[in-house]
């Protein structure tokens, strides 16, 4: 199987099926399988660890189903630590994007106060701090009502294209977030 | 927001206050250490170059000294026995220590001073010579060829300071200066019998390095062959250029061919030796200090990087480098390394300024600078510890 930049991939499958290690695995977090796995002609388990983290910071985004933010700091910060490694967007316009997504009021707030919902759209809007090729989603809006998701996909869809990227979405049910050029059932 | 956002963000993220009091201790261990470990150094090196530099005045980093053979009850009775032979010195020039062999050879006919008048004197005497250049002042009329009826006398100063302060003060005769004598001619009568002649002899100069009443070479070798008894040219004593007389192995050397001197640099070995055992010992133990402290550190590194182990995994999923990370947290703790062993040169230099201040009024020339092997050790050191730590962060790095 193989993506092209500018696909859009929908995973689907129910839960306990995968999705989540097949994310890790294009995302080379996991490394524990058989087969081929390459990006761009590359085995990524031969790809060392400095080289991921410029294809992570460069090339390839990802929307954790777990958010993984740092509790610690706060949303802004949780925003500025991966805006000004990369620095391509500028801090005017994260503050646009929190306000778009209804979470500009939270913007001090540690994450570890935030519900999920909150910490579920400061992970998209740090997916979206950085240049990518792909952006890897992994249950992106399971904590967002209908209005949130709406106004997370205007923004991601806008952001994808921008830098002309390709996406692959996982999740539990069939839906129509995006225009799907493949669909996967695992 | 500022550039340097991201070091603030991840100077929250990393370096959690974890018992910052272990670090200061372990800082403060590090400092001492180097500082005991630089004195130690310091001290042994100075103490070197103050013997090695401790020649008779003008040589640098040499000394010179004169040897003889211990006449001893077995030998008394035959007086080539304590000559030197080609063999002796041969051996002698091998040395370590020894950069260069002059003999002195002394006259082997009877010699006569004498003046006339009221100061007048007469008095058995003898004659040494030794190659020009081990002369320390060598006057400037210092040379005779066959037909001079001049010859000119270096004399030791040792001699001049017996005649002045036990001689004269004894016997109720006047006190003299080197000027004084320089100003004296006197009758040289050498040799006996039908192959006697009478030259005049003048004080030309004085000497602190050998102990002895010396002439031109060229007279020696014209009048022992002349007037002498025998026309050996063996040496009776021998003045060695050395680099480091109080040298155990050279001490040794000269105890074993029961070569004797009088030179007071001998004595030092001893001393010496003490010194050695000290700055050892002390530098053993800022050894030791600085080990510990090292260790502390480098644990302190580890527990910081545990403590962040989390953070550090999150943040190289979000796209930071593992190099990006090591360098932020090396630029964290190698200043503070840096500090400590700056610190501890700094001590080392003040040291150094205030012992070469101390040492002045005593004639004992200590540079104000820190030797070469003290700038090796910072060097080595500060080097050494760099590359641990750095080892550190990136054995814990590997480890997240």
């Amino acid at each position: 199987m193989s993506f092209s930049k500018g696909d859009q991939v929908f995973v689907e499958a129910p839960s306990g099926t995968g999705k989540t290690t097949l994310i890790h695995m294009l995302y080379a977090l996991r490394t524990d399988y058989e087969g081929e796995l390459l990006w761009d002609k590359r085995e990524v388990k031969s790809i060392d660890a400095e080289r991921l983290s410029e294809l992570r910071a460069k090339h390839i985004s990802v929307i954790f189903q777990d958010m993984r933010l740092f509790p610690e700091l706060t949303a802004w910060e949780n925003l500025e630590i991966k805006r000004t490694l990369c620095n391509t967007v500028n801090a005017e316009q994260v503050g646009k994007w929190l306000h778009k997504l209804g979470i500009g009021h939270k913007k001090d707030a540690l994450a570890s106060t935030l519900s999920y919902g909150e910490q579920q759209r400061i992970s998209i809007i740090r997916a979206l701090l950085q240049p990518f090729d792909w952006l890897l989603m992994d249950e992106p809006f399971s904590h967002l009502d209908k209005e949130n998701i709406k106004k997370s996909i205007a923004l991601i869809s806008e952001v994808v294209q921008e830098n002309k990227a390709g996406l692959i979405l996982a999740d539990l049910d069939e839906n129509h977030y995006f225009n799907y050029t493949k669909t996967i059932m695992l | 927001m500022s550039a340097d956002t991201p070091k603030y963000l991840l100077r929250k993220l990393l370096l959690r206050s974890s018992g910052a009091s272990r670090l200061w201790a372990a800082w403060l261990s590090l400092c001492v250490g180097t500082i005991l470990l630089l004195l130690s150094l310091m001290i042994w090196w100075n103490f070197r170059e103050l013997l090695q530099g401790k020649s008779n005045e003008d040589s640098l980093g040499s000394s010179f000294i004169t040897i003889s053979k211990t006449v001893t009850d077995d030998n008394m009775g035959n007086p080539k026995a304590t000559l030197f032979t080609t063999t002796d010195i041969a051996e002698l020039q091998t040395q370590k220590q020894v950069q260069e062999v002059g003999a002195l050879v002394s006259n082997h006919f009877p010699v006569i001073a004498s003046t006339k008048g009221s100061l007048g004197f007469s008095t058995e005497m003898f004659l040494e010579a030794v190659p020009d250049h081990f002369i320390d002042k060598r006057p400037g009329e210092w040379n005779w060829k066959e037909g001079d009826t001049q010859v000119p006398i270096i004399l030791s100063t040792e001699f001049l300071n017996l005649y002045n302060y036990g001689f004269a003060l004894s016997q109720g005769l006047p006190q003299l200066s080197q000027t004084s004598i320089k100003t004296i001619t006197f009758n040289l009568t050498v040799g006996e019998g039908d192959v006697k002649d009478t030259y005049t002899g003048h004080v030309t100069g004085f000497s602190d390095r050998i102990t002895s009443v010396l002439v031109p070479e060229s007279f020696i070798q014209y009048a022992n062959i002349k007037y002498g008894h025998h026309a050996t040219s063996e040496a009776s004593q021998l003045i060695l250029k050395v680099k480091d007389p109080s040298d155990k192995e050279f001490v040794d050397y000269l105890q074993s061919h029961k070569y004797s001197t009088n030179a007071e640099q001998l004595r030092w070995s001893k001393m010496r030796a003490i010194v050695d055992v000290i700055s050892g010992t002390t530098g053993l133990l800022a050894l030791l200090l600085m080990g510990i402290g090292t260790i502390v550190f480098i644990l302190f590194i580890e527990l910081t990087m545990a403590n962040a182990q989390q953070s550090i995994v999150l943040l190289l999923q979000i796209g930071y480098s593992p190099r990006y990370i090591s360098t932020f947290m090396l630029g964290k703790f190698v200043p503070l390394l840096l500090s400590a062993i700056l610190i501890a040169v700094g001590v080392a230099i003040s040291a150094q300024i205030a012992l070469s201040i101390w040492a002045q009024p005593m004639m004992l020339r200590i540079s104000m600078l820190l030797g070469w092997p003290i700038w090796l050790v910072v060097i080595f050191s500060a080097g050494l510890l760099m590359l641990q730590v750095k080892k550190a962060v990136v054995n814990a790095l590997k480890k997240v």
